[in-house]
């Protein structure tokens, strides 16, 4: 397992009302699973907690979210990832996900 | 053809939302709680922040419902402790409440990870089915995966008052695989899917009564079978017991040295069998009725 924690700077995401969590993806072969929550303690921060069965890649994990918080607006949020094996483009994928869900009016 | 996305394609979160009223479901113990597995962290397997189950209120045709939708690609869809104790919770609050729970089952059962706990967490869920049996508070199981309902959770599902199946969906005990390494290739090839979908699937159960309604593979034909069923129980009683034995008797008698499924389907009313395995399932309906 590779387990590790880390901020990045980033933009402050405006949070619809009421709305505190997203969920993007499930545990299986080659996916992950990513939750953001509201983290109004540090609005231009993107905190992020990684737990991935594959170990041994940290470097394209950070660049992965290094990436993701540069592009986006994504500060004031704590991102939670249970990984089973996804590439790079598929974290970037459920990222973008996630924060589509944040963003979406209805649930 | 419908437009609907592919029941069997969908994650349990996508089903629960489709097959729910619009804003209706409420999750207890949402990812945010994460109420994880505490054995798969000591084994170095990922845990996940619902534990493979998706579980809380609902409405499906403007009647409430308690919902549970198994994870298929978390671990399989195992039953855990958490996962198990999820699940028992949910169908003791049904029971408490007299309102009627509905199991998306996708797992090919116990966490074996888990061990003992894994096996007594799905005890306790069954005993909790027949509280709801008891109280005459309907049990639905829908199997719409080819993941299915196997080991603990294929008998869980089949402690239920109904089953609805769709084509995708497979129901049993021992997965192919499994009986395929206790009695060898030639008495069981589970590689051969026409062969394993034609003993365990979900066309093949619905003929033999073991599933009550088969759907289509959309979410709209699974929650239209949902709504007829909520308002009906299936009294468990020692004389339903008896008949059910008698039923299974019949079975053995008739199919226990049978070694080709078609022949079951030909002599359970199917006069063409290759018309009726691409058939949708309203289509199957029809061909089973004319017997």
């Amino acid at each position: 397992m590779e387990k590790f924690d880390k901020s990045f700077p980033s933009k402050p995401l405006s949070w619809p009302r009421g709305r505190q969590w997203a969920l993007a993806g499930v545990v299986g072969s080659g996916n992950l699973e990513v939750l953001f929550e509201r983290n109004a303690k540090a609005p231009d921060k993107m905190d992020c907690h990684v737990e991935s069965s594959i170990p041994g890649h940290k470097d394209s994990w950070l660049a992965a979210l290094n990436d993701f918080a540069a592009n986006y607006p994504v500060g004031g949020t704590k991102v939670t990832i249970h990984d089973q094996g996804a590439d790079p483009i598929v974290v970037t994928f459920r990222l973008r996900q996630a924060l589509d869900h944040v963003l979406k009016k209805s649930s | 053809m419908t437009s609907a996305p592919l029941f069997h394609e969908q994650t349990a979160r996508q089903r629960i939302s489709s097959l729910a009223d619009a804003d209706t479901f409420t999750e207890f113990l949402p990812p945010p709680e994460r109420v994880m597995s505490p054995y798969l962290p000591q084994l170095d397997i990922p845990v996940s922040f619902d534990d493979g189950l998706v579980i809380g209120r609902a409405k499906i045709g403007g009647k409430p419902v308690y919902l549970a939708a198994q994870v298929g690609q978390f671990v399989g869809g195992s039953v855990g402790e958490v996962h198990g104790a999820k699940l028992t919770g949910l169908i003791q609050a049904a029971a408490r409440d007299g309102i009627p729970c509905v199991f998306i089952v996708e797992s090919g059962g116990v966490r074996l990870h888990e061990g003992s706990s894994g096996e007594i967490a799905i005890s306790e869920a069954m005993r909790a089915v027949f509280e709801c049996r008891a109280k005459r508070v309907p049990t639905i199981a829908v199997i719409g995966s080819d993941i299915g309902a196997f080991g603990g959770m294929g008998i869980l599902t089949t402690c239920c008052d109904f089953r609805i199946i769709t084509e995708h969906g497979r129901l049993g005990i021992s997965g192919p695989i499994v009986i395929e390494k206790w009695m060898g290739k030639e008495a069981y090839d589970s590689s051969n899917r026409a062969l394993v979908w034609k003993t365990s699937g979900g066309k093949t159960k619905f003929l033999l009564g073991d599933a009550d309604l088969l759907a289509e593979d959309d979410a709209p034909s699974v929650a239209a079978a949902i709504t007829k069923l909520l308002s009906k129980s299936n009294p468990l009683t020692l004389r339903s017991l008896k008949a059910r034995q008698l039923e299974l008797e019949k079975r053995m008698k008739d199919f226990g040295k049978t070694g080709d499924p078609d022949a079951i389907w030909t002599a359970l009313g199917i006069k063409d069998v290759a018309e009726a395995s691409l058939a949708t399932a309203p289509e199957f309906i029809a061909l089973a009725k004319k017997k």
